[in-house]
């Protein structure tokens, strides 16, 4: 039976991206471009330069986290929308933390910035999930709402800290800050950004959290059926808060890594690619894999594939970014509309 | 020419094992109101399911003023005259009674004719002598408020028979005495009435004829000069053929056992708040004792779930007090009671007993997670001790699976029963909770689970057994006690276990 099932779904996602590569073609011929050059350049750009490859795993590294961060919550059949801005803040907390300490005399080794600054994105982003997470579990409020309006608040925060005479860059016309401090900023190896080791981290984080605690138990038995795990004692308003303090945390760390680790600053828009902002391709990324959190990794680096080829046939061939978003976007709805049809339970 | 308005011939039901209705005929004089009795699980519900559309009868014919017809979906019904009101309100909270009554019935495509329809309404109403406010959202409005909208809705497309479902289940006493009134005035009118219910009051105050069901068929068809109380509970709880009983029934010895010196659970004056979905418990008091099976014998809706969940969740106590083994349990969260050495089954199997996408391992843990036994350093799951736990589990119980890793969801109903016994026992136990066990399961599953009550209670255990089938309750139980509206009627130990009487408490009749 399992055999049957997993046959299913390989032929699903197959189909899935079959069709909608078809579309895509449809559309670059309806335009008159050459069709193969344009599938080619989207799909190999990532893999004919080690260009290419760096740059899809600069963007696979923070759409992990916010895939993540909508992943969790979704498990509970909460829709956490505000992957961007716990993102966000996180960032931004971080920036200000790594700003602020030398500023008032205390220069600390790397070897105690970098883990402080970590811990800050975490806290930063789980509190801030958390406001969401509380009003869900406490009042009822349907996070989708408050995790979008928080989204707002959030952008406003960064531009309030990147415009702030103290933290600004006085020669940027932007909302950029002053560098970090040297101890407070990570490196690249061969190109491929220092943060890989801590998305992979977080993946066995993940992995372990949910297959192998009990409170991933909590988390899964809710998703299963909340009525029966209510009755055998389980804290549902508890696990809200968990899984909303878990998502905002993996953000929140998301976003410390691009502020410390591939910007070293903060600079406005620092969670966004080709334009469009990283919690929503994290949503994207979630639902291709049916929010389950052991396919997070591989979703998110062929996105990243994608998003690779789209900056290239903008750059190449003139062909706007939003042509990948709609073959994204063409992507997550054959699979969900084809699970839904061929693998839904009676 | 007769003068039936519905006959249903030779009526059958099958759901899986379970035979929901067997060879029913029923049938309805123009113009009378009808009663329809039966305890839990009778078929009340199967029977007027199939006559509004719900289900198709697997044999049987239905004929509507003489005439055979197929019903296959409420639609049909509707158009043939039925209309039903159902025991929870279905009207649209947001809407008032007007938008209510017209949706679903607009003729013209685009425009909504609110006016016009609204003077029919009024009309309709007026001559029915059911007055109530039209412009009110319904949200705002009492349960018997809603429930006139509900008949003026049905009437209002053309219902010449009305199917009441336990319609008084939320209704204040003055309510009721209205809704009496309501339904001999429209009987004047010439609707025809199904009234479904299990209080013998409302019988013999409301009904013309009314007919019995027993576990699948017709037990009797009593006129109005037939209807005594008498007639009533033995149609209801004692078979006119014993040896159907018996054969229906597993045959399981209740051998003698030791009491416990001292009570496993006490409840004193217990209450709890009623809500809409439940009536509440006013003031229970009882003594359950080690070695010993009480059987809680009630009609559903009259408080036996909250029996159960105030023990397991005694959080929503609102008064009184619970002691398991001698200790004051308010207050406790589930996991904390049953740390106290109590477990669980609860009523609705599917809805609220198992996790259906999770595995056998997933499943047999739920209530158990956190327990020391599985879990290392307080916060990974020993899911190797899970596994050996759920393979005993399947051995013991004789759940038919190929291992712990099978989705439960794959599982038969008795199987799936069998896992949440055996969850219940993968500690040695105090008190056993358990609502409704054997509902829907086969005669052997039936008896297998009798066998592991009566084991439980040898070894020692207290079981708190709340059934709705008063034979099952009688062949096991060392006590019965019987609710009624949240109050506890009575106590009968083994020796004055008398069907008729405990029939007639669990529908309220006289003590």
């Amino acid at each position: 039976m399992k055999n049957k099932d997993l046959f299913r779904v390989i032929i699903i996602y197959f189909l899935s991206i079959f069709f909608a590569f078809v579309v895509i073609s449809i559309i670059a011929v309806l335009f008159r471009y050459d069709v193969i050059k344009v599938l080619r350049t989207l799909l190999t750009t990532s893999f004919k330069t080690s260009f290419g490859f760096q740059e899809t795993i600069k963007k696979t590294i923070p759409l992990i986290f916010t895939t993540y961060a909508f992943t969790i919550p979704f498990m509970i059949k909460f829709f956490n929308i505000g992957g961007w801005g716990q993102m966000l803040f996180g960032g931004t907390i971080t920036a200000v933390v790594g700003l602020t300490l030398p500023k008032i005399g205390i220069n600390l080794p790397s070897f105690i910035m970098i883990p402080l600054l970590i811990i800050t994105g975490i806290l930063a982003g789980g509190f801030f999930a958390l406001i969401a997470g509380f009003l869900v579990a406490k009042f009822d409020i349907n996070p989708i709402i408050s995790t979008i309006m928080l989204n707002f608040v959030a952008v406003q925060f960064l531009n309030f800290i990147a415009t702030n005479p103290i933290y600004r860059d006085p020669y940027e016309g932007h909302p950029i800050t002053l560098p970090l401090p040297k101890s407070g900023t990570l490196g690249f190896i061969f190109g491929i950004p220092y943060s890989i080791i801590f998305a992979i981290i977080s993946i066995i984080f993940v992995y372990f959290l949910i297959k192998k605690t009990k409170i991933g138990y909590e988390i899964t038995a809710i998703g299963y059926n909340l009525d029966a795990a209510q009755k055998y004692g389980i804290n549902f308003q508890k696990t809200i808060l968990i899984t909303f303090f878990i998502a905002g945390a993996l953000a929140g760390l998301g976003g410390t890594f691009e502020v410390i680790n591939i910007h070293k600053k903060l600079i406005e828009g620092f969670a966004q690619t080709s334009g469009a902002q990283y919690g929503i391709f994290g949503v994207l990324t979630s639902l291709i894999v049916a929010g389950n959190p052991i396919g997070v990794p591989i979703a998110a680096f062929l996105m990243s594939v994608l998003l690779v080829g789209a900056d290239a046939l903008q750059r190449t061939m003139q062909i706007p970014v939003e042509m990948v978003f709609l073959s994204q976007a063409l992507i997550v709805l054959f699979i969900v509309t084809f699970r839904e049809r061929f693998l839904r339970r009676k | 020419m007769n003068n039936f308005f519905v006959e249903l011939k030779n009526v059958k039901k099958v759901f899986g094992p379970v035979v929901a209705l067997d060879n029913v005929n029923f049938s309805i004089l123009k113009g009378e109101i009808h009663g329809l009795l039966g305890e839990n699980g009778a078929g009340k519900s199967t029977l007027m399911n199939i006559l509004y559309g719900l289900y198709t009868p697997d044999k049987g014919e239905i004929f509507i003023e003489g005439k055979k017809v197929k019903i296959n979906s409420p639609y049909d019904s509707i158009k043939l005259g039925i209309g039903m009101v159902h025991q929870i309100s279905t009207l649209v909270p947001q809407f008032n009674a007007i938008e209510n009554i017209i949706l679903g019935t607009e003729k013209d495509k685009y425009r909504l004719k609110i006016e016009e329809e609204k003077e029919k309404i009024k009309k309709l109403s007026r001559e029915l002598g059911l007055d109530f406010p039209l412009d009110i959202k319904v949200k705002d409005l009492s349960a018997g408020v809603k429930q006139k909208i509900e008949i003026v809705r049905a009437l209002f497309r053309g219902a010449k028979l009305l199917i009441l479902d336990e319609p008084t289940t939320s209704l204040v006493e003055s309510e009721f005495k209205d809704l009496l009134k309501t339904l001999k005035s429209l009987v004047n009118k010439g609707v025809t009435i199904i009234f479904i219910t299990h209080k013998m009051r409302e019988v013999l105050e409301a009904c013309d004829r009314v007919t019995i069901l027993r576990r699948g068929k017709v037990q009797g068809i009593l006129n109005r000069d037939e209807m005594t109380t008498e007639n009533i509970v033995k149609m209801m709880f004692i078979e006119k053929d014993i040896k159907v009983t018996e054969s229906a029934l597993p045959k399981v010895e209740l051998p003698e056992s030791r009491k416990s010196e001292k009570p496993v659970l006490i409840l004193k004056d217990v209450s709890t708040e009623s809500t809409e979905q439940s009536i509440g418990l006013k003031n229970i008091s009882f003594e359950i004792f080690g070695g010993e099976i009480v059987g809680v014998a009630s009609v559903s809706g009259n408080g036996e779930k909250d029996l159960a969940e105030i023990i397991i969740n005694p959080k929503k106590l609102k008064n009184g007090e619970i002691y398991i083994g001698g200790e004051k349990i308010n207050g406790l969260s589930t996991l904390e009671v049953f740390s106290k050495g109590v477990f669980y089954t609860p009523e609705d199997r599917i809805k609220e007993g198992i996790l259906p996408e999770g595995n056998l391992k997933e499943n047999i843990l739920l209530g158990h997670h956190s327990e020391e036994r599985f879990l290392n350093r307080k916060i990974f799951i020993k899911w190797n001790e899970a596994k050996s736990v759920t393979l005993d589990t399947i051995k013991k119980f004789n759940v038919y699976a190929p291992n712990e890793e099978t989705t439960i969801r794959r599982l038969s109903g008795g199987n799936i029963q069998k896992v949440i016994m055996g969850r219940a026992f993968v500690n040695s136990i105090k008190l056993l909770i358990t609502h409704n066990p054997t509902s829907g399961l086969d005669v052997s599953t039936v008896e297998f689970i009798f066998k592991k009550l009566v084991e439980t209670r040898g070894s020692g255990s207290a079981i708190l057994w709340i059934g709705e089938d008063l034979d099952e309750l009688m062949i096991l139980s060392d006590r019965i006690m019987v609710l009624y509206k949240g109050e506890l009627q009575g106590i009968f130990k083994r020796s004055e276990f008398d069907k008729y009487k405990i029939g007639l408490l669990m529908i309220g009749g006289q003590k």
